[in-house]
């Protein structure tokens, strides 16, 4: 199992933690943190998303990037 | 000052669909669309009353994939909006593009159980490339504009919104005269092409391999340039059937599961493999880690989560295949590899003689391919008799060729001909489908007797669910589990019911005049083409096996 920490920005939208936590468990990755919360002022959300999985964390990168409230998401790091 | 009538929230979704000239919608009245309903009355948009809200789904995607246009379901909440969800999930699997649009309880309902209020924002979100549920307003006309874009933009799929019964009454203006361009969110680096062009250079035994997203990216000349400059042996997966043309001396036919021999061959010995539009299905590899082990891979596609999802890529190029196919079209010097293949094709041609007075569905299925008139558009339901047909007819286009290809759906032929029927009124739609499967959404030949839409069906009947038994006899040890279907009903007598010309043939003599009588027919017409039941589908990898393993006729 390798463990990942994913820092992913997104339209404050209510649905996209949900839609996020979706992806994540079909796509075949636990999750082992989250953290989310949204800036009033912009209303851009930060998710702070660890996970761990056997597969390459770029195959759930693609997939929520394809979500399309997703702003951008950025691996932080490679720690297993 | 005008005293402009304001639009409800139903009003204004009639507005935005004429905008984005949708002329035809399919669907099926209740409660919570009652608003949506009744603002159709006075809407140009011709809608069809299907009889089942899966039959509207599938006659959506049915009336996408034969049209190239976004098809159009309406449902009531609750009920009518889970019977969407299995049109929703093929569409999704085979990237379709549809809005759906569903009434929803009041907001001040949702929330408390309401009668008829189930999640269904909740429920989509699984089985939609995107949804919306709309809870003011003044978000509804922007919220449509986006659900057409999202739906047709980069890889297509269907897209779903979900609005409360108050908004659909709440008065609204207009804001925005124009239709939103939504940013391309995904902006794709441009395709470096240099290492492919390498690849493609050094192959000595290259393979296309080409999928659904040819059709779908409306790239079938690019892509026939392509295989012309190139002189690429070619092989296609079922939703790809029609964008090779068939004449194409170099084409190898489908590969996969019930592929040819040829096709399969050729890619297990191939050195390069270059995908297009392709995923590489599990039904298309077999064994993964055997599939193609030679072979580099370059992979074209408009979806970057499909690149090394299943297999790495040497090279990939993303983006719209209209533009990229041409800065890869360089003439190859592979003439050894064009005629092994060639002899390949030769050697595992199909083979049509079969003994005996029972009719073989295989000889049928070319038959009417032949017989069709051009243009003609084939829809299929799942089972042998797809199977059968992806075999054994002739495309010249994907939107010719309709079948539920990643879902697998059983009764999705029989709608799916309805909708392409809509959206091609005067082309001959020939709806191939399968005892089992044909009950699925039997109350469509309802949609067909309403609309009086001249749909052939092609009922091949073997009494059984039949890919199920043969799947029983050859790896469940020939226990037949819950397969037969003797006792099915008067298939004939049921058509009847419905004002459909129907006949039943059983012996090879006949086959050719009714067929015939078929194409002639003014009318829907449904052919029962009775066949023996252990009847196989050859060639056939068996599950977790290597492509060129295959069990073949005996
Ligand atoms: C909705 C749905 N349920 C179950 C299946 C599994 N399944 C695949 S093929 C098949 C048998 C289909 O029977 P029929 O339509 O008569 O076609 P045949 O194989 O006999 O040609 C079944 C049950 C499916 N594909 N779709
Ligand atoms: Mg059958």
């Amino acid at each position: 199992m390798n463990n990942y920490q994913l820092m992913i920005t997104a339209d404050d939208k209510q649905v996209v933690l949900e839609r996020i936590l979706q992806v994540t468990r079909y796509r075949g990755f636990l999750i082992n943190g989250i953290n989310a919360k949204v800036n009033t002022g912009t209303n851009i959300g930060t998710i702070e998303l660890l996970v761990r999985s056997e597969r390459p964390i770029e195959l759930l990168v693609d997939q929520i990037n394809k979500l399309i409230d997703i702003k951008e998401v950025k691996i932080d790091n490679h720690a297993s | 000052m005008t005293n402009e009538k304001k639009l409800t929230g139903a009003g204004l979704l009639f507005n935005v669909l004429e905008q984005h000239g949708v002329e035809h919608v399919f669907g099926y009245p209740g409660g919570a669309i009652m608003p949506i309903y009744d603002a159709l009355y006075d809407s140009k948009v011709e809608h069809f009353l299907c009889r089942h809200e899966q039959g509207a789904a599938f006659s959506a995607v049915g009336y996408a994939r034969a049209s190239g246009k976004v098809g159009v379901c309406f449902a009531t909440s609750g009920p009518g909006a889970t019977n969407l969800i299995t049109g929703l999930a093929d569409a999704l699997a085979d990237s379709i593009p549809i809005v759906a649009i569903t009434g929803q309880v009041a907001t001040a309902a949702m929330g408390s159980d309401a009668f008829q209020e189930i999640d269904i924002f909740g429920l989509s979100l699984a089985c939609t490339k995107h949804s919306f549920q709309v809870t003011d307003i003044n978000d509804l006309e922007k919220v449509l504009h986006q659900a057409f874009a999202i739906a047709l933009e980069g890889r297509q799929g269907p897209v779903l919104v979900d609005i409360p019964k108050d908004i659909q009454i709440t008065e609204v203006n207009r804001c925005l005269d124009k239709l939103v361009n939504l940013e391309n969110k995904v902006k794709l680096p441009p395709a470096n092409v240099g290492s492919a062009i390498a690849l493609l250079n050094q192959a000595k035994q290259p393979i296309l391999y080409v999928g659904g997203g040819v059709g779908m990216a409306n790239a079938i000349d690019e892509l026939r340039d392509f295989a012309t400059t190139t002189g690429l042996p070619s092989v296609s997966t079922l939703k790809g059937l029609g964008a090779i043309d068939p004449e194409d001396e170099n084409y190898l036919g489908m590969l996969g599961m019930h592929g040819t021999k040829a096709a399969n061959i050729a890619v297990q010995e191939c050195d390069l493999l270059i995908a297009v539009g392709a995923r590489f299905d599990d039904r298309v590899t077999g064994k993964l880690n055997e599939f193609a082990p030679h072979a580099k891979v370059i992979h074209f596609d408009i979806d970057t989560s499909e690149i090394n999802k299943r297999r790495i890529a040497d090279a990939s190029i993303l983006g719209d295949l209209k533009v990229n196919l041409p800065a890869l079209a360089i003439p190859l010097a592979i003439k050894p590899w064009q005629a092994v293949c060639h002899e390949m094709n030769n050697n595992f041609a199909w083979d049509y003689n079969h003994p005996g007075e029972l009719i073989f569905a295989p000889a049928v299925l070319k038959e009417i391919s032949d017989k069709m008139p051009k243009n003609s558009c084939v829809t299929t339901d799942v089972g042998q008799h797809q199977m059968w047909a992806a075999q054994h007819m002739v495309f010249d286009d994907p939107s010719n060729f309709l079948t539920s290809a990643g879902m697998g759906t059983m009764g999705f032929g029989i709608p799916a001909a309805v909708g392409a029927q809509v959206s091609r009124p005067t082309d001959c739609i020939i709806a191939v489908s399968g005892d089992g499967s044909f009950m699925m959404n039997v109350q469509e030949l309802s949609t067909i007797k309403r609309f009086q839409l001249p749909v052939k069906i092609v009922l091949i009947d073997n009494a059984k669910l039949g890919m199920v038994r043969q799947w029983q006899d050859l790896f469940f040890n020939g226990r037949l589990s819950e397969t037969d279907l003797a006792d099915n009903p008067d298939f004939i007598m049921l058509a009847n019911a419905f004002d459909i010309k129907a006949k039943m043939i059983t012996k090879k003599s006949q086959v050719s005049a009714a067929i015939e009588e078929m194409l002639e027919h003014d009318g829907p017409y449904l052919l029962q083409v009775k066949i023996d039941a252990q009847e196989n589908v050859w060639p056939l990898v068996p599950p977790n096996t290597a492509n060129d393993k295959m069990m073949e006729s005996t």
